[in-house]
């Protein structure tokens, strides 16, 4: 079953990818994009079903895998990419009627959105580390011209900062993957170098040396295009010019793809090293700058979509901490990758339609959402809320659990750290949010109507995170169990 | 036999070295994309150099993809991007041309430090390539930092492709056929892509300062 089904998940996306191409008009690439997408659920749903209920699976000769930690990612990313075809319709429609939107450029938008849910299907789901590269850089590549859809020289300015900052770093990730490759020579057959499971077979005896100088160049070129501090000057620019679904794809799962590639390599690295939990110290340093960073940079932000940009910095900065603390914060950051996921698309369609709506994205000028659009007012209000961690909303338990897996550490100092950081976030998305919800404005963002899909966009994630704030299914739980003990142990309980 | 295979050998990673250094100082663009083709074709014939088992068919056809993209499609691609522009050369980088060239210099020593520290675990036909790969893999983000036109950004992120493959061929003994051939690919595409961008940053600043792009702050 898996021999077939892995090929065909990869391949469909890039099928539809070709459609998009020959379709007439810019209307039915919309459509078809939203239609494709909630097609290809049944399809990546059945593979998830299968990865839970009978494990692994496998195919063309090992280089494609799948296990709980990818079945995982996959589904978040499917729920990002219905999101935000789902929204492309709603927020393309002004622009098709101000002849903005012509039907290269939407052929464009189409086969690029497949191409980036192809190419990071194939990161999921491929065992080979030199074919996980190979399908970091083309998303990288897949997704520099979503961010120019409208052309405008600050669009191309953001394009080309992300295409060349992000390039490099995935040049480094390259080297740090040869190293990986490397410590394993003499050791593995020349060809199963570079597979994961080969390499975790025989993790205890990789050299020490090489693996290290591997992994600082592994977190460092996939750090970057996973936004984390100091390697995330592209990250604003390139979040706040792109039209807002390419932005929710951006934020909810561009970087976590990046950040999944990293947590691939952490059994391989700390088994090689006895568990002495070098690369670890490394992810939350990372972390606890990227939040601290991202915190000061949001307090003084005026640009709305710049600073869901930066509360982006800060959401993988958390991951990165949960994912160093230990089996209890792997779990936790893994809860935390949904929450952030769901939260965040949230966040920046409502920004991008009531951005559309009053024609800026400068906090000062907005104001009043809550009266006005009153959807996507009370869309953003809530995502924001949500996103600088209120109860009794998923995020917040996720932060929660992530500071008792430090407390339980005995890590007073992460603890401490992330508080503050997590502090200052809280208030500065708090005040932005009350002057966004309440502040007189004389910009007028009433919509005409909201159509019942606009208001199933901006409810489902609500309620989905309310409910995981709430209760959490148990059958998730184990998944996300599983999904942890892959980062700690390479999946051996 | 093998002390001749390695006499060429060495040549050849000395004129990459001089490559690197010259580029450095290169200041029209047009000189610095032949650079690069003679580069890639340097590169393309170091497998076949360094082959301690004699040629097999993958090698020779590896090889002439690698000189064919590097040397051919990759300079053609980037001439056409020059001509749709109006610059012809790097009048005033960031770092000056002497200056970056003794930069360059202190980049080969670096690198030569570097080298006596890790272990070489493919083939180790020559001493060299240890160093000229890092050397390589230095210059690239120098060049992409200290120039202001996008194509010579381009030709920096080249250079950075160009000291991995190296790396690549020291590092690793055999990677299988199919994923050396999806870099080579991605290499390609990267390149393609960056072209375009030019292409449309030209089209829409008459220009392609990219040091022109910064009114995103903050």
């Amino acid at each position: 079953m898996g021999q077939t089904l892995l090929p065909i998940l990869v391949a469909l996306p890039f099928a539809a990818a070709v459609v998009c191409l020959l379709l007439p008009t810019s209307q039915s690439v919309l459509q078809f994009v939203r239609l494709g997408v909630l097609g290809l659920v049944f399809p990546f749903a059945l593979a998830i079903c299968k990865v839970l209920s009978h494990g692994p699976l496998e195919a063309a000769g090992q280089w494609l895998r799948m296990d709980a930690l990818s079945a995982y990612h996959l589904a978040v990313m499917m729920l990002v990419f219905v999101g935000g075809s789902c929204f492309s319709p709603v927020y393309f429609r002004k622009d098709i009627e101000e002849d903005h939107f012509s039907i290269s450029r939407a052929r464009r938008f189409g086969s690029l959105w497949f191409g980036a849910l192809g190419a990071m299907t194939l990161v999921l789901s491929s065992n080979n580390l030199g074919i996980l590269w190979v399908g970091v850089e083309a998303s990288t590549l897949l997704t520099a011209f979503l961010i120019c859809i409208h052309r405008t020289p600050a669009s191309l300015e953001a394009m080309w900062k992300y295409l060349i900052i992000c390039s490099v770093g995935v040049a480094f990730a390259f080297m740090g993957t040869l190293l990986a490759g490397a410590s394993a020579s003499g050791r593995l057959p020349a060809t199963e170098a570079l597979l994961w499971t080969h390499m975790m077979e025989i993790a205890p005896r990789l050299d020490p040396m090489l693996i290290k100088a591997g992994f600082i160049f592994l977190l460092v070129g996939y750090g970057t295009k996973a936004g984390l501090a100091p390697m995330h000057s592209w990250l604003p620019d390139a979040h706040s010019q792109a039209p807002a679904p390419v932005s929710a794809l951006f934020s909810g799962f561009l970087l976590n793809s990046a950040f999944y590639c990293v947590l691939r390599y952490i059994p391989i690295v700390e088994t090689a090293l006895g568990h002495s939990g070098w690369s670890l110290r490394l992810l939350v340093f990372f972390g606890l700058l990227s939040i601290l960073v991202s915190s000061a940079f949001m307090v003084m932000q005026k640009d709305l979509k710049r600073l869901l940009a930066y509360s982006t910095v800060e959401h993988i900065g958390i991951m990165a901490v949960g994912v160093g603390l230990g089996s209890a914060g792997a779990a936790a950051s893994l809860f935390h990758l949904l929450n952030h996921s769901l939260g965040k698309t949230l966040a920046f369609l409502s920004a991008g339609r009531v951005g559309q709506l009053a024609g800026t994205n400068e906090i000062a000028r907005l104001g009043g959402l809550l009266r006005g659009s009153f959807v996507w007012g009370v869309g953003l209000f809530w995502a924001l809320l949500i996103l600088s961690g209120v109860a009794p909303f998923a995020v917040f338990f996720s932060e929660l659990q992530t500071l008792k897996a430090a407390a339980d550490q005995g890590s007073w100092w992460t603890m401490g750290l992330f508080l503050f950081g997590v502090g200052v976030v809280f208030l500065a998305i708090l005040r932005h949010a009350i002057h966004l919800a309440w502040a007189p404005s004389n910009r007028d963002v009433s919509a005409n109507s909201s159509s019942w899909l606009e208001k199933i966009v901006v409810l489902c994630p609500l309620a989905l995170l309310f409910m995981l704030g709430i209760w959490m299914p148990e059958s998730l739980q184990r998944v996300i169990r599983e999904a942890a003990a892959i980062i700690v142990m390479g999946g051996r309980q | 036999m093998i002390s001749l295979s390695q006499t060429w050998m060495d040549g050849l990673l000395v004129m990459l070295m001089l490559t690197n250094l010259i580029l450095l100082g290169a200041s029209r663009l047009g000189h610095g994309i032949r650079l690069i083709a003679i580069q890639g074709a340097l590169l393309g014939a170091l497998p076949i150099l360094g082959g301690q088992h004699g040629w097999t068919a993958r090698m020779l056809f590896l090889a002439v993809i690698t000189i064919g993209l590097k040397a051919v499609v990759f300079p053609w691609f980037l001439h056409r991007a020059l001509r749709a522009g109006e610059a012809r050369r790097e009048d005033n980088p960031f770092v000056g041309h002497t200056a970056s060239v003794l930069a360059g210099l202190v980049m080969l020593t670096v690198a030569t430090c570097l080298s006596a520290r890790l272990p070489t675990v493919g083939a180790g036909h020559s001493m060299l390539v240890m160093p000229v790969a890092l050397f390589m893999i230095l210059t690239g983000p120098f060049l992409i930092t200290s120039r202001r036109k996008a194509l010579s950004q381009i030709l920096g992120y080249v250079v950075l492709e160009n000291g991995m493959y190296a790396f690549g061929l020291v590092m690793l003994q055999d990677v299988p056929a199919l994923v050396e051939l999806g870099i080579l690919l991605d290499a390609f595409v990267a390149l393609f892509v960056m072209g375009a961008a030019v292409h449309q940053i030209n089209r829409e600043f008459d220009h392609m300062d990219a040091d022109q792009l910064d009114s995103l702050k903050g």
